[in-house]
């Protein structure tokens, strides 16, 4: 379908539209929103108060580790606190924190009102704040899983970890794995079919095709974990199977394989929309096209398939076979080439553009700065010898902190200072900006940076606390230092938001001349997002000259209507019709929260988490008036 | 607002019935999801395998054979509802919906039944062994998958005969019987598994 000249139409009407799409007024409908908006704010500030509470977690360990033989915590206060701390980043903070900024920007981005599935949408919400509820209300009543975030058996089985801790651990990985998947599941159908006409697979954003690897990267690797930790782990607990027991022909060897099945592809679920924001950061912000698109998005495409090949050199210290060993030796070691082709695209991007440099371009140094010495402990781990030597010491706290924090940490802080205008039509104040910067970059490299050597020097992982004359006093007190500098580089970056959200200047739509679709839509965009869903003819949509672009007239605006286009062309296909607000993805997701929480008690409590969730389903598909779509 | 060029789209179609919808794509991924996690647990079986001499252990019968196979014909057979279903949701033929859901519920019914008498007969519970344990999971997810979309077959079918459908509910007609060619395509590998590998795989290495 080709755009037809100018001729007389019907522009949106912008108050029939925002009656629409606006959610119900007061607490219902606040608790019935399915706004992709709203739902992904939500998202974004439940993940940054759990980042709060891993934070406190982590200066707890940093305070009992600072001197030698400190006695603040005591040694099974300290397993708790590491539990939870790791728990809490990977599970309630980095995997909710980057789905929550695909829920947000990706329907923007791709230049659609809402995301597929609103409904799903706000149930995974409720799923994820019911599973951090869970896991920290457990921790009042004393139930504190205490066997590390990945909880091996047989440490974490009935007979060393008694109590119903690591039950309750357990148990929060279904909760927030759902919510995962039904947020996959969703973006994906939004990206590859409600992409605005003319998005064609060669001029999808690179943040959404970020989003739409690692979608599918989390569809093929949550259910090893529900695998892992509910039908291995917590059935043997708590109904007597054998899959972990090796008295009855189990092997503690099957957990950690399906575990690690899914938890390195967890580090590029973490990852990947990471760098989908770098590349966003640096195409607006040096105002040329990024460098190597084509190569960008195969690499993003590799990453995801050769993250599902490498799990093993997690496990190479427990004894398989050699040839197996070499083989994941080479494959880690074939990631450096996908993560490489994409570090040379961004520097080519920065070497040939007109940079313009605010907070979010030092977020995106740091992480490239980060990111590289992560990736160089990486290859180095991936070579056996080393890893034999290296493993379970600081040395891998290091590395992986240098990857996570750099690689996701750094562009998702560059990202909220780059979209922050958009989230809330303010902008950010760039001088504390620039100052919570580099208190963090300085922060994160004192703490880090001598655990390299603490590994190298042979201490290990995990320990509660150490004798004096080791040679580790020093760079471990150095560490504890670090880790306060980015405490106070932390509390900068969240006054720096709460002020600039009261009192930033306020926003334009555009505000960096950005080269995606969101900057077209208002800041804060208005609950229908485009008063008319925008047509796309370039990869740099917003660059292309505003008379030479067409918008989509003939959408009903009295109904939620969107338009669903075609795979790889994004031709318009059909109409379709999006359900309203409802309060049933919140009571479902109440009625499997009662029965999931019950689980880790009796079996019993499955059925009625079914129950109750069915009752759910029912009443969220229940017909509603009015049953017939009209032309 | 300037003059702008315009793409009228008031002429597509207000919706779709077809392998086209949204809801399909959602669908065919929760599939893909719950596909995943079956296969972990093949993969699972033949781990767990390895790892022991004889399988099943000693005193343990292999699960039986003559019902499971017999199950198979009522399972396969349902799909030709679940067709007729989908094929008369994009006609808007309300009593082909209730022809098709009825007789892949009847069916449906029919394979459950003789899977809780096949289940039935089992000389060994989850808490066995490492087999017990791999076998009640599949049983168990698989038989838990089928008897949700059995509900939700019912569900529909008590929406499209109280008449207060419209092309929401079609679509979920159809998608409904997506799931169940999927819960019927990947019982024929677990069938395998669960049934035919500990006679050909089962005796010791």
């Amino acid at each position: 379908m080709t755009p037809a000249a100018t001729e007389p139409h019907v522009y949106a009407d912008l108050d029939v539209l925002r009656q629409t799409w606006s959610s119900k007024p007061g607490l219902f409908g606040w608790l019935s929103s399915i706004n992709h908006q709203e739902i992904g704010r939500r998202y974004i500030l439940t993940a940054f108060i759990f980042l709060l509470l891993g934070g406190f977690e982590a200066l707890l360990m940093r305070l009992q580790l600072a001197k030698p033989e400190n006695t603040f915590l005591s040694a099974g206060r300290y397993n708790q606190v590491f539990t939870l701390h790791g728990t809490t980043m990977m599970f309630l903070f980095a995997v909710p924190v980057m789905e929550g900024m695909g829920i947000y920007l990706v329907p923007l981005m791709v230049g659609t009102r809402n995301v597929a599935f609103p409904r799903l949408n706000a149930f995974g919400y409720w799923m994820y704040l019911a599973g951090g509820l869970f896991l920290y209300g457990c921790a009042f009543f004393n139930m504190v899983p205490d066997a590390g975030w990945f909880s091996y058996p047989p440490l974490s089985g009935p007979q060393f970890s008694p109590g119903k801790g690591v039950d309750a651990w357990a148990q929060m990985i279904t909760f927030t794995e759902i919510s995962a998947l039904c947020v996959a599941v969703e973006l994906v159908v939004t990206i590859l079919r409600m992409r605005a006409p003319g998005m064609s697979l060669n001029r999808i954003p690179m943040f959404c095709w970020s989003m739409l690897v690692q979608s599918f990267m989390i569809i093929f690797a949550m259910p090893a974990v529900m695998i892992a930790s509910t039908v291995f782990l917590l059935n043997d607990r708590t109904l007597g199977t054998h899959f972990v027991n090796p008295a009855e022909g189990g092997n503690p060897l099957l957990y950690q394989h399906v575990f690690w099945f899914f938890g390195h592809p967890e580090v590029y679920i973490i990852f990947l929309p990471a760098l989908g924001m770098v590349s966003s950061i640096l195409e607006t912000h040096t105002r040329r096209q990024i460098f190597g698109y084509p190569a960008l998005v195969l690499s993003l495409v590799g990453n995801g398939l050769i993250a599902f090949g490498l799990w093993v050199h997690h496990m190479f210290a427990t004894g398989l076979p050699q040839i197996g060993e070499a083989y994941f030796t080479a494959t880690s070691m074939m990631i450096a080439i996908t993560s490489g082709v994409q570090i040379f695209c961004w520097l080519a991007t920065l070497w040939s553009g007109r940079l313009r440099v605010t907070t979010a371009v030092h977020f995106v140094f740091g992480f490239i700065f980060i990111f590289v010495m992560g990736g160089m402990t990486g290859v180095m781990l991936a070579s056996i010898p080393l890893d034999l030597q290296a493993h379970d010491t600081f040395f891998v706290v290091a590395h992986f902190h240098y990857v996570l924090i750099g690689g996701a940490l750094f562009p998702l802080f560059g990202g909220f200072h780059y979209w922050f205008p958009k989230f809330t039509g303010r902008m950010i104040d760039e001088r504390l900006g620039r100052l919570s910067f580099w208190l963090l970059f300085v922060g994160f490299n004192a703490t880090f940076f001598p655990m390299h050597w603490l590994g190298m020097l042979g201490m290990t992982r995990r320990v509660y606390t150490y004798v004096p004359g080791l040679g580790w006093d020093r760079a471990n007190m150095a560490a504890t230092i670090g880790a306060f500098i980015i405490l106070l580089g932390g509390l900068i970056f969240i006054a720096n938001a709460l002020r600039s959200r009261g009192s930033g200047a306020r926003a334009e739509n555009d505000p960096w001349e950005g080269s995606t679709l969101e900057w077209e839509a208002g800041s804060p965009p208005a609950p229908y997002n485009f008063p008319n869903l925008p047509v796309v003819t370039s990869r740099t949509a917003l660059w292309t000259p505003v008379a030479e672009r067409s918008i989509v007239v003939g959408l009903r605006e009295d109904r939620r209507e969107i338009l669903i286009s075609n795979v790889l062309d994004a031709e318009p296909h059909h109409r379709s019709v999006q359900p309203r607000p409802s309060l049933w993805p919140l009571l479902t997701a109440f009625g499997f929260s009662i029965g999931l929480a019950g689980s880790i008690f009796a079996f019993f409590w499955y059925y009625v988490a079914s129950v109750l969730g069915m009752i759910g389903l029912i009443g969220w598909f229940w017909p509603n008036r009015p049953l017939e779509v009209d032309p | 607002m300037s003059e702008r060029r315009t793409l009228d789209v008031s002429g597509l179609p207000p919706y779709e019935i077809s392998n086209q919808a949204p809801l399909f794509w959602g669908q065919v991924l929760m599939c893909l999801i719950e596909g995943t996690l079956l296969c972990m647990l093949i993969a699972t079986y033949f781990y767990l395998r390895l790892g022991i001499d004889v399988w099943p252990g000693p005193g343990v019968h292999p699960p039986g054979l003559t019902l499971s196979s017999w199950a198979l014909i009522p399972l396969v057979a349902s799909c030709v509802g679940s067709y007729l279903a989908s094929e008369a949701a994009k006609k808007d033929s309300r009593s082909g919906m209730l022809l098709g859901m009825g007789l892949n519920l009847s069916l449906a019914v029919i394979f459950l039944v003789l899977r809780a008498l096949d289940w039935n007969s089992l000389n060994f519970t989850w808490a066995s062994d490492a087999h017990g344990s791999i076998v009640w999971t599949i049983l168990f997810l698989h038989s838990y998958d089928i008897v949700a979309d059995i509900l939700m077959t019912a569900v529909l079918i008590v929406i499209v005969a109280s008449g207060r459908y419209g092309p929401r509910q079609r679509i979920g007609v159809h998608v409904d019987s997506v799931l169940w060619y999927f819960l019927v395509g990947i019982w024929i590998p677990l069938y395998g598994v669960v049934y035919w590998a500990p006679r050909l795989i089962g005796a010791s290495r």
